[in-house]
């Protein structure tokens, strides 16, 4: 059974978008880390163009980040001054990633330079994850146990205009944050992922952030950040497929929360080696796609307007004759599943609290 | 168990891992290998 998105252009198969973006979403909520680095390859392997995999790819972690900065919201586990701080940054980053995709767009490069991006990302945080791990079960078996300097100070914590962040305990220079949002805001723009990998050890390991409240404030940066991304591709490109994100947002939010409760009952560390590995492979598969399998080119099916069931048809119009509408209404739907997952978690876990204690 | 016997399984225990160690490095060299080629492949 396949389904065809009229954005897109391709034909794909709706059980295989679910399914995938459902792994992808245990592994995210497992190991905690954002799923777009595995989701855009995974689409890209699917035949969805590259241009087209990164802008919905960052409207579907604009619903997962909500659901999860929601329940963070909630738990009270949120700085909101270093978040909008990392977020001036983003947005900045932001307009300058969204500038060099128009550049290599113009030149007609934007999937070779897509996927080198991410076959680059995906090697280096393939290795130093499988590096790190490897180290870590070697000290394990051996019961080493090193000693870390309590302060470790970088040249980006002399900087000037100091300000107090009392939520974290922190007083820090206001360029710490936002020049780890530029760069965050620059990848997301170009990839279509939230940059939680980039994010998460630079709030604990630069900025010093308590654990506790780093990865509620790394979603909620990555709403800020995917908002902007997915609007300005909507509107410059029109290639958010409202199809394609109900698939990828349902399958992903499933996943998240299976992952999460995965992680609360086995110990993930010693996975790690295995996930990056998984990294390492779809790295490989992405330098087997761009430099060997050039030829082979995804077949753009064109299919005229009339043949296109109701709802493909109000996408494409929708897309076509109102895109600043069309952008403003992909951005709300994707804000109000993730709230709704949000809340749905909420109520079950409630629910669940009050028959134990009747029980 | 004698001594000479431990000294040889401790022996081929450490060989083994400074095998894996080799093995993965290895493989790490190769696959960075095939990124960086491919890719001054390409842009030539």
């Amino acid at each position: 059974m396949e389904v065809f998105l009229p954005i897109a252009q391709v034909f794909v198969n709706p059980v295989e978008i679910l399914l995938l973006s459902a792994i992808v979403g245990v592994l995210s909520g497992l190991f905690g880390v954002g799923g777009g680095f595995l989701m855009t390859p995974f689409l890209i392997f699917l035949g969805v163009p590259p241009a087209y995999a990164v802008a919905n790819e960052a409207n579907n972690i604009l619903a997962t980040s909500v659901s999860g900065s929601t329940t963070h919201y909630l738990k009270n586990t949120l700085d909101y001054k270093m978040g909008f701080m990392i977020v001036i940054g983003g947005t900045i980053g932001t307009a300058l990633g969204i500038y060099t995709f128009t550049y290599f767009k113009g030149i007609g490069k934007i999937d070779t330079v897509i996927s080198l991006a991410y076959m680059y990302i995906l090697a280096i945080i393939g290795t130093l994850m499988l590096v790190e791990s490897l180290r870590e079960i070697d000290r394990a078996k051996r019961n080493i146990v090193i000693k870390k300097k309590l302060h470790v100070h970088y040249w980006i914590h002399g900087l000037p205009l100091r300000m107090r962040f009392p939520k974290s305990k922190l007083y820090e220079s206001i360029f710490t944050p936002i020049l780890i949002g530029l760069l965050v805001g620059f990848i997301a723009a170009i990839m279509g992922i939230g940059g939680a990998f980039i994010l998460v050890p630079a709030m604990i390991y630069i900025i010093k952030m308590p654990t506790r409240l780093v990865p509620g404030t790394s979603l909620f940066v990555t709403i800020f950040v995917s908002v902007i991304v997915t609007f300005l591709h909507s509107f410059n490109y029109g290639s958010i497929d409202l199809m394609l994100v109900v698939m990828l947002v349902i399958g992903s939010i499933i996943g998240v929360q299976l992952g999460q409760k995965l992680g609360e009952k086995i110990d993930s560390s010693g996975l790690r080696a295995l996930l990056a590995i998984l990294l390492l492979v779809v790295g490989i598969a992405i330098a087997y796609d761009t430099f060997f399998a050039e030829q082979a080119q995804t077949e753009i099916s064109s299919i005229s307007n009339s043949d296109l069931n109701f709802f493909s048809k109000f996408i494409k119009e929708f897309s076509n004759d109102m895109p600043f509408f069309y952008g403003l209404f992909s951005i709300m739907f994707a804000i109000s599943l993730g709230v709704g997952a949000a809340f749905i978690r909420r109520f079950f876990s409630n629910f669940k609290k009050k028959m134990l204690m009747k029980s | 168990m004698l001594l000479s016997n431990v000294k040889i399984i401790n022996k081929i225990k450490e060989l083994k891992v400074v095998i894996i160690k080799t093995g993965i490095f290895m493989s790490l060299a190769a696959y960075w290998g095939v990124i960086l080629v491919g890719t001054f492949i390409t842009f030539n």
